[in-house]
């Protein structure tokens, strides 16, 4: 069975209501308008990025902090830590809430991986965002509201594939990241108008489905 | 269903899978926000329930994080769209002859320099004082004016129900009322003006009063003893708040009429009137002390 959804996993959810100055800094908070936190652990990053993203569509809040842990969610280092930590920071503990409540949603029934073999060996993220938040937005240097491809797999796949997508459809390269990665994979990030971005997508993930099935195409 | 979701799976069956995929978790509903007016249990105060009983100001109506409940605003926003409205409603020209009364016009233009201008609002033109010097019974005891005031809406509501019920308790007392007129962009002191042209004893001005939050067709009655050009509030008395949820007009015609009574027999009036005597019928509007404060009619209907 090839394409099945992977759905991530939330490892944990936990608010800091009036987190102290020190972790608001260390952080990336800034203590004049940010009060509180939310911090959510899930063993798959690149969901979780997309995820942080749509909150800030939903409440004013600012995703401070992001950061994928080293060889990803099957090297942890605890059964809480998954692949990620995502911190959002606001000016209330409700305005905070209303973020994780969008950032659980986004996680549960729509950002995931799919499996490009038989057994799920290997795993594709061909998500297209229909309109970037505030977050990724600003990551990419693109403006709030335009589309993008977020397209992620293994080092060889990726590589493959983001060719392949590149070819495919009339998109522009916006960020791209080689392996290794800290988790291992390799990530393109690509723009265009929105079926623009959904070609490409869906080039990618064929061309990942592809290399699955054919990693040798020499001798 | 998200956008990537449904591209994978056409990708799918492109590829060979036929098989659907499984359908992937609903989306859950989500929660309406909640529909509580007033503070939760969490964020009542006594304080702020004690001051909410004084006042028809919105107090004691907590708040959601740091904004106010959806509900306080669209109320805030109701209120507020009635207040401009009958701010903005001009009395129509044939509409005091259609009553049956005399139409008086004040000096001004239009309407934005009826805001404007107060001073223009004080004087009739001349056009109106000619009809006023030919049409009117001169020499009378009480001369009642409807006007349109701040809120054209008060006028046209309950004004002829007040002229009437003032006018005709007068009569009862054996009192001359003057001839039923309605001025157009009319101030408060236009009775001075028309008082002293019909040689009324007492002049009575029914206008519409500034609009606030959520009351946008309240008048208010203003008499004067022996109306003279120059004369100031201080030589004013008045009743305000006449509407279904303050003073009802028949109520205010009838302490109107009282309030003249004590006007004839003393002769004079604001400051210097003496009401003292009128305490139980007048209620709040002879003394200065405390005052029932008035119920909040809420325009957006929401559970409690």
């Amino acid at each position: 069975m090839i394409l099945e959804a992977i759905p991530p996993t939330i490892l944990s959810v936990r608010r800091i209501h009036a987190a102290h100055e020190s972790v608001l800094r260390s952080y990336g908070a800034d203590p004049s308008k940010h009060t509180s936190l939310g911090l959510v652990t899930c063993d798959q990053d690149d969901s979780t990025y997309v995820a942080l993203d749509e909150a800030t569509k939903h409440a004013p809040i600012d995703v401070v902090f992001a950061r994928s842990f080293y060889a990803g969610a099957n090297h942890a280092s605890g059964r809480l830590s998954g692949e990620i930590l995502g911190v959002i920071a606001g000016p209330d503990p409700d305005t905070v809430e209303e973020g994780l409540m969008a950032l659980v949603r986004c996680l549960e029934h729509d950002a995931c991986f799919y499996s490009a073999d038989d057994g799920a060996t290997i795993a594709v993220f061909p998500h297209v965002i229909t309109s970037l938040g505030y977050y990724l937005s600003e990551e990419a240097g693109l403006q709030p509201g335009d589309s993008m491809a977020y397209l992620v797999a293994p080092p060889i796949e990726a590589t493959i594939a983001f060719d392949a997508a590149m070819k495919a459809a009339d998109v522009r390269l916006v960020r791209a990241f080689t392996p290794p990665t800290q988790t291992n994979y390799a990530a393109a990030w690509l723009t265009g108008i929105l079926t623009e971005c959904q070609a490409a997508a869906e080039a990618y993930a064929e061309a990942v489905v592809e290399v699955a099935r054919r990693p040798w195409d020499f001798r | 269903m998200s956008t990537t979701r449904k591209l994978i799976e056409a990708l799918r069956e492109r590829l060979g899978q036929a098989d659907p995929l499984p359908s992937p978790p609903a989306i859950p509903r989500i929660q309406a926000p909640p529909t509580r007016v007033f503070p939760t249990a969490r964020t009542r105060s006594c304080y702020a329930e004690q001051a909410a009983a004084h006042t028809a100001a919105i107090l004691g109506i907590g708040h959601v994080g740091t904004r106010y409940a959806t509900d306080v605003v669209l109320q805030f926003q109701a209120e507020l769209a009635v207040a401009h409205d009958a701010v903005h409603t001009v009395l129509p020209d044939d509409w005091a002859q259609s009553q049956g009364l005399l139409p008086l016009k004040s000096r001004v233009e239009d309407h934005h320099q009826f805001l404007l201008r107060p001073d223009l609002g004080r004087r009739l033109d001349e056009e109106s004082l000619e009809r006023l010097r030919g049409n009117a019974i001169q020499d009378v005891d009480i001369q009642p004016i409807l006007a349109d005031g701040l809120s054209a809406v008060a006028t046209m509501g309950s004004g002829i129900r007040l002229l009437e019920t003032f006018s005709n308790e007068c009569r009862f007392r054996g009192w001359t009322v003057g001839t039923p007129m309605c001025a157009k962009y009319a101030r408060v002191w236009l009775q001075d003006e028309i008082g002293e042209t019909v040689g009324a004893r007492v002049a009575c001005i029914l206008l519409g009063e500034r609009p606030g939050l959520g009351t946008g067709d309240g008048l208010s009655a203003y008499m004067v003893y022996e109306p003279r050009m120059g004369k100031t509030d201080s030589d004013r008395n008045m009743i305000s708040n006449i509407h279904a949820r303050g003073i009802v007009p028949e109520l205010a015609g009838r302490q109107l009429a009282m309030m003249a009574g004590a006007m004839l027999d003393q002769k004079t009036s604001g400051v210097s009137l003496d009401l003292s005597g009128l305490t139980a019928e007048l209620g709040q509007a002879a003394s200065g002390g405390y005052r029932e404060p008035q119920r909040r009619v809420r325009l957006v209907e929401t559970d409690r």
